[in-house]
């Protein structure tokens, strides 16, 4: 037992923080304060693969780095502290790269490994349909075999960035015998955006903001090499893929900035002549904060040394992600509830606080604990994946 | 960062783990709560015969110079069979403070009968009123020219009607000042406390005219307090451990009674409601390991860890005795009964969550801790 990060480890931190400090002296990225993965700045991802840090815990024999996931955390939570623009390849990295080299064919890995690498496209996720969400072995998206590719037909939702994707990452529908258990059905397939017959429309969430789409799928050939992984297996890779995607720090910091801006705000507040920092309740309320980010945040790393220690997590990824974004709903409301009324200013109203960002990141807020699995969700896969409790 | 247990921890754990099985009914336990010494004097010479007592204690004072980390495993096993004996008074209260303050020559009087299970020890500290701090002592001392004599009334003091001596934390016109009390002096009076946990673990003790030898000092005049200060981290960081070894335990015989219950003509376990307080036990106790863990492990290497072990403390603490709380939900009627096991562990959640600082007190400290 040891919870020291090694010198190498230490010395990484400081290398990425002087990084940082370089690219915001430069002045042509944007850092935002929250849904990091909402900017996409090709350039930045061009800056951080020239550093190798796309891949950073990809196997070298992959292009990767072949550093630990404890390094890949390092990284990003020194990213989100600051809002670093990692949205053009956050997805590809995280989630299609670990998805590729554990379940590609030689030609997809070589094909789609060093363009994402390199930040020269960027992805999305197909996978929720209007009648699968958090039941998604209820996906409808057909693919047909016809001989030398799939004829791919369905609805798609809730896709983040697909307007600017060059590629996703689908799950479609492969086998379609009724008496296949249905888990059998579905494979993993990567789809080329571009394709005729992909209709892009896009949501617009609460904000007012159009960060996700809904994807139409109107008789889209797919070469069949690019099915990833066996057929019919895709629903048990997505499950693993999903594990990727849960198992992030970037859970816990999306609003790293709202914390900075509540503490600042206590130490700088008074009321009746005292700083709020000082009022008992506030100070119980931001300890209790501190609490359960220090535990999230332990929790992370104790994922991240599980990937590194070559296991692959599966109901820990569910409990991370289930503390960690209710952590960060009650962080933004707590914020917003201890500001009070000058909490509610928007961005570019007259006396608006921290440019109106801690009520811009309350709204943000609302798809934490839905999204990838809400925490109901991630509750069955703990109860039934974690501690095999009857499914009926 | 390595996050597992090494291979002689694990040997250890299972060792403790395997002692505790054999050795400890939980109808033992529920004697132990009815009965008037509150422990087993045969299950105190066993736990010294395999060592325990000697942890933390240097070889020159009898001990065996272990490390905090193997103390912080037989805690979390301590949790986990809801045992209840004097070894937290004897070994951490009273031990750790003479072992790292002590003088040369009460170190040698105590310790090695300590370490060979002969000698019970405690702390008596708090006044009426429970508070954890500096200003609310039970005790006073005025010094006299040969040593000093004690007034007052110390409470919660664990396993004084059976304790051979104790430390006593005094307010004095110096300062807080520790002394080391024989319980047979003359002048003191030991009463047990009927607690949640049993009738003989907590006690109150009157002090009228103690007189200490001037010897018995622990360390320097007014220092006390700064010794207390120096021994609450490692307190938080055990009690985190002994809680997470409870909430394991808890989950386990909770899991077992559901998946054997039948309503509705399946397992309970079956219920999706069900399910969701099972993850919600089973969130709080994941997240629990490593934070006590980690404060175990910055006091093994002596580092600063006061905010850490807080956190540690405040939230294992709170954790256990939710996870107790929703155990008893998902078991019903069962779970309320006295022959059910689970009250011994809710008994006890609730005390280790008061004991030592309840929440509210530990995230004070987290709050100075962040110079909020």
């Amino acid at each position: 037992m040891e919870f020291n990060f090694s010198k190498e480890q230490l010395s990484f931190r400081e290398e990425v923080k002087a990084f940082i400090k370089e690219a915001k002296e430069q002045n042509t990225y944007t850092f935002m304060d929250n849904g990091f993965c909402e900017v996409l700045s090709q350039e930045f991802s061009k800056k951080m693969s020239k550093k190798k840090w796309i891949g950073l815990s990809w196997p070298k024999e992959f292009g990767g780095k072949g550093k630990g996931y404890i390094d890949k955390v390092i990284m990003i939570e020194e990213m989100l502290k600051v809002g670093a623009p990692l949205g053009y390849h956050y997805v590809a990295d995280r989630q299609v790269g670990p998805g590729l080299i554990h379940f590609g064919s030689e030609y997809l890995r070589n094909k789609f490994l060093p363009p994402i690498l390199n930040a020269e496209n960027t992805w999305c996720l197909l996978f929720s349909e209007p009648g699968a969400g958090s039941d998604m072995a209820n996906c409808k998206t057909n693919a047909i075999d016809k001989g030398d590719h799939f004829l791919v037909n369905g609805q798609k939702v809730w896709n983040t960035n697909a307007h600017v994707s060059d590629y996703g990452w689908a799950l479609v529908k492969t086998n379609h015998d009724p008496k296949t258990y249905k888990y059998n059905a579905f494979s993993e397939m990567i789809i080329d955006m571009k394709s005729p017959g992909i209709t892009v429309r896009p949501i617009y969430n609460t904000l007012g903001i159009h960060s996700f789409n809904e994807v139409f799928l109107d008789d889209v050939k797919v070469p069949k090499e690019n099915i990833v992984g066996k057929m019919d297996n895709g629903f048990r890779q997505i499950m693993t893929n999903l594990d990727y995607e849960r198992s992030g720090i970037d859970r816990l910091l999306q609003n790293a900035s709202v914390h900075i801006a509540l503490m600042d705000y206590i130490k700088t507040t008074e009321q009746n002549g005292q700083p709020l920092s000082k009022d008992p309740l506030i100070r119980d309320q931001i300890a209790q904060l501190e609490i359960e980010y220090e535990v999230g945040r332990l929790y992370v790393y104790y994922v991240s040394y599980l990937l590194d220690s070559g296991k692959i997590p599966s109901s820990e990824t569910a409990v991370g992600k289930t503390f960690c974004t209710t952590y960060e709903s009650k962080l933004v409301d707590m914020t917003m509830s201890i500001m009070g009324m000058p909490g509610l200013l928007r961005n570019g109203s007259p006396e608006a606080l921290y440019d109106g960002s801690v009520g811009q990141s309350y709204l943000w807020s609302v798809p934490y604990t839905v999204q990838a699995g809400s925490v109901e969700v991630l509750k069955n896969i703990i109860a039934q994946r974690g501690l095999k409790m009857a499914l009926k | 960062m390595e996050f597992d247990l090494q291979e002689d921890q694990i040997i250890l754990k299972d060792s403790v783990k395997k002692f505790f099985e054999k050795e400890v009914s939980k109808d033992l336990i529920r004697e132990l709560m009815e009965n008037d010494t509150g422990y087993s004097p045969e299950l105190w010479k066993k736990m010294a015969e395999l060592g325990w007592m000697g942890i933390p204690f240097d070889e020159e004072n009898g001990g065996y110079g272990g490390t905090f980390l193997d103390l912080a495993i037989i805690f979390e096993e301590i949790g986990r069979a809801a045992f209840l004996s004097p070894f937290f008074a004897t070994v951490v209260l009273s031990g750790i403070l003479l072992q790292n303050h002590g003088s040369k020559e009460n170190k040698q009087a105590i310790i090695p009968n300590i370490v060979d299970g002969s000698v019970i020890s405690t702390l008596a500290m708090l006044g009426k009123k429970g508070f954890y701090d500096k200003e609310e002592l039970g005790l006073n001392a005025v010094i006299t020219e040969n040593g000093y004599t004690i007034n007052g009334s110390a409470f919660f003091v664990p396993y004084a009607h059976v304790a051979d001596n104790m430390i006593c934390v005094t307010q004095t016109s110096d300062g807080i000042t520790l002394l080391i009390v024989d319980s047979k002096s003359e002048g003191i009076d030991i009463t047990p406390l009927h607690t949640l946990t049993g009738k003989a673990h907590d006690c109150v003790v009157n002090f009228k005219d103690v007189i200490v030898p001037a010897d018995k000092i622990v360390g320097e005049i007014g220092k006390g307090w700064e010794y207390i200060e120096a021994l609450f981290p490692k307190i938080n960081a055990l009690l985190s451990c002994q809680c997470v070894g409870g909430m394991q335990e808890v989950l386990r015989f909770t899991l077992d009674h559901l998946n054997q219950r039948i309503q509705f003509g399946k397992p309970l376990s079956a219920l999706q409601v069900v399910q969701h307080y099972c993850s919600d036990m089973f969130i709080k106790s994941e997240t629990s390991r490593y934070p006590a863990y980690r404060a175990a492990w910055l006091v093994s290497e002596n580092l600063e860890c006061k905010k850490d072990a807080s956190i540690a403390k405040s939230w294992c603490a709170e954790a256990y005795k939710d996870v107790t709380k929703a155990a008893h939900q998902v078991t019903g009627g069962i779970g309320f009964t006295y022959e059910y096991d689970l009250h011994l562990f809710s008994k006890q959640a609730k005390t280790i969550e008061l004991l030592f600082g309840n929440g509210a007190f530990h995230r004070s400290i987290i709050a100075n801790e962040m110079e909020l």
